[in-house]
């Protein structure tokens, strides 16, 4: 997933970043609310982790100001204040799901997971297409049945392509689901790892349509 | 104990007595006089009818005992001074009689005499004084009689009544009895005695200030937990890092990132401990004449490593004479090397920082100058606020250090001005009011 971490603390915002990309995420991480909104703008990011306390824009008014201009991209709320009514606010406000500090890395993770889950519609947290198995938590993938291991930016591509199955994805657009802004991007890095995909998973899988994009078929 | 009631009833009860005495003794007097007056013109009346009647020699016997009860005696003398008559032979007389009235000490007690001449003989009414004196007494003592029983009762009446009066500050310590440390309200100042409002009112000021002392302190505990969890979440977050580095490499850098975390967290309990030692009635140190020359030299030698680290410029333009101010030489060290440290930490690297030591018409002062980013105006006086810190600062610090330097200050009666520096950055100056040159 290409996360937007904004958090004002610097050790909070690096350690959440690290441990993001561990898990196999790209994670960019800004420091107030003016650049996230700019940076909201500009790059499509798959889920918005905000810390309310914020100088200067308070997370809480970046996130009414997201939902006024329409924009429902998954927001998990980071705070420190444990208060139920500053919950309450962020919720109302607009957000997804909320974690207070200090909290664990791999909640954050599952949290994520579910918020993303649910913004898809999808309420099982294994996504399946045809013979294929995807479990994002524990990031085991099966071909019918049979595991199959992937590295951790081949299974991130291979993700974006199955949360919306029969959707193309244009290749600038995996390109900044996998890369962070500071992230060397190689040429024809989505073409290695398209082409790694293919011969793990077999070519059928995962098409291409000229000019467009690549796609994983719809299958029951 | 002492207890208003038992003074009360005790003095009330003492002052009811002594008046009722002093009207007895005034009593006594009056009717002393009264019988002074009245049995002299008996004893005259008596005389002159013996006078009358003395030519009849045979009635003396008679008329004398007639007046038997009056304990008057009666004495006649010849003119060659034999007695010829008394009345009462047993008693012991006056051997003389000066004419007119007359008070004569027998030995055996005064009479009281009236002396008169006839033809020769001389006639002599007396009468103990001490009959006088009895009558005076039971006089006296009639008026105080009734009295002496009503004591008691007085006392139980002034015990009941006093109580009474006393209510009120029964009903305000109740009051205040009730009074939690989370239920400060003020006490009721209507229906209360107007003796007693004076109590009440500095009892609710009291009350007053205590609230307010109570919920900065809340605040401030709130504040605290708040501030302590984000070093806290850090440490938590950079400990898992390390729990998850599988190389010797990754391991080293998680670890080199937890001790930095936990650098960071035990700075800020240590900044908090500060400032809870600076807080007025945090254990005030006494104060001692701090020559402000050595203070900055000592202040400016810790903070050279730091300076060296950052590549800065750390100098002092040292004072044209001693500067001496009173005050905790903990504490100022303590407020300088906040101000010191900061600006080393907020000024780039290559960047300068003086410290300097005056005097003007205003007093004397002690001044941090750097030439880093500065604070605009609009931002100069929050940044003395607990726990505020600047947006996009990327030094770690509790946001405690300035609030410090306030506290400390406040505590020396001395200003903090923050302001441009001519270095181009930040001047910080700390103004002391009562200092003297040496």
């Amino acid at each position: 997933m290409r996360v937007l971490l904004v958090e004002d603390d610097p050790m909070i915002g690096k350690s959440v970043q690290q441990g993001l990309r561990q898990d196999g995420h790209t994670a960019d991480w800004l420091r107030d609310g003016q650049q996230a909104e700019l940076a909201l703008a500009t790059t499509p990011y798959d889920i918005l982790l905000l810390d309310l306390g914020l100088p200067g824009r308070s997370g809480l008014d970046v996130l009414t100001r997201l939902r006024r201009s329409a924009n429902s991209i998954p927001v998990l709320v980071i705070t420190a204040r444990d208060a139920i009514a500053d919950r309450i606010r962020g919720l109302d406000a607009g957000a997804d799901d909320y974690l207070v500090k200090p909290f664990d890395l791999d909640e954050l993770s599952a949290r994520m997971r579910a918020v993303q889950r649910r913004h898809a519609g999808r309420a099982e947290p294994v996504i399946e297409n045809g013979p294929l198995r995807m479990n994002p938590a524990t990031h085991e993938l099966t071909l019918d049945g049979t595991p199959v291991t992937l590295s951790a930016r081949e299974f991130a591509l291979l993700q974006a392509l199955l949360e919306q199955p029969g959707v193309p994805l244009s290749r600038a657009r995996l390109e900044e689901k996998l890369y962070g802004w500071g992230d060397e991007i190689e040429s024809n890095a989505v073409e290695v790892y398209i082409h790694s995909l293919r011969r793990k998973l077999g070519a059928e899988q995962i098409k291409n349509i000229r000019g467009v994009g690549y796609l994983v078929p719809r299958l029951p | 104990m002492r207890s208003i009631r038992r003074q009360l009833l005790f003095a009330l009860l003492a002052a009811i007595t002594l008046t009722t005495l002093l009207g007895a003794l005034a009593t006594y007097r009056t009717a002393r006089a009264e019988a002074n007056a009245m049995f002299d013109y008996q004893l005259r009346q008596l005389a002159l009818s013996f006078r009358d009647q003395a030519l009849q020699n045979a009635h003396i016997r008679d008329l004398a005992s007639n007046d038997d009860a009056q304990d008057f005696s009666i004495q006649i003398w010849r003119p060659d001074g034999t007695r010829i008559y008394l009345s009462h032979p047993g008693k012991e007389l006056p051997h003389h009689a000066p004419l007119g009235f007359a008070t004569i000490d027998t030995g055996k007690g005064k009479w009281r005499a009236f002396g008169l001449q006839q033809g020769g003989q001389t006639i002599q009414v007396a009468q103990p004084l001490q009959a006088r004196d009895e009558l005076a007494l039971a006089a006296a003592l009639r008026t105080v009689a009734p009295f002496l029983p009503m004591l008691p009762m007085l006392g139980v009446l002034i015990w009941v009544v006093v109580g009474r009066g006393l209510r009120p500050l029964d009903a305000v310590a109740r009051a205040m009895t009730t009074r939690t440390p989370v239920a400060l309200d003020p006490l009721p100042e209507n229906r209360v005695p107007t003796e007693v409002v004076p109590l009440v009112r500095s009892l609710n000021d009291l009350l007053a200030r205590l609230k307010r002392a109570l919920d900065a302190q809340r605040e401030f505990i709130a504040d605290a937990a708040h501030e302590l969890r984000t070093p806290l979440a850090a440490l938590s977050l950079q400990l898992q890092l390390a729990e998850r580095a599988t190389d010797a490499a990754a391991r080293g850098d998680a670890f080199g990132e937890l001790e930095r975390g936990l650098e960071r967290a035990t700075h800020c309990v240590q900044q908090l401990l500060t400032l809870a030692r600076q807080e007025p009635g945090g254990g005030d140190r006494p104060l001692t004449p701090v020559n402000l020359d050595d203070l900055v030299a000592k202040v400016v030698a810790d903070q050279l490593p730091l300076a060296e680290a950052r590549q800065i410029d750390l100098g002092v333009t040292p004072a044209a004479r001693a500067l001496t101010v009173s005050g905790d030489a903990e504490a100022l060290h303590i407020l300088v090397s906040n101000l010191v440290g900061n600006a080393i930490r907020y000024t780039p690297p290559g960047g300068k920082v003086d410290v300097a030591v005056g005097d003007d018409a205003l007093g004397t002062f002690v001044e941090v100058n750097d030439s880093g980013p500065g604070i605009p105006p609009e931002e100069r006086e929050r940044v003395f606020d607990r726990f505020y810190r600047r947006a996009q600062t990327d030094e770690p610090g509790s946001g405690l250090g300035l609030a410090i330097v306030r506290t400390i200050a406040e505590r020396h009666r001395a200003s903090v001005l923050l302001d441009a520096a001519d270095l181009g950055g930040l001047r910080a100056r700390v103004r002391f009011g009562g200092s003297t040159a040496s």
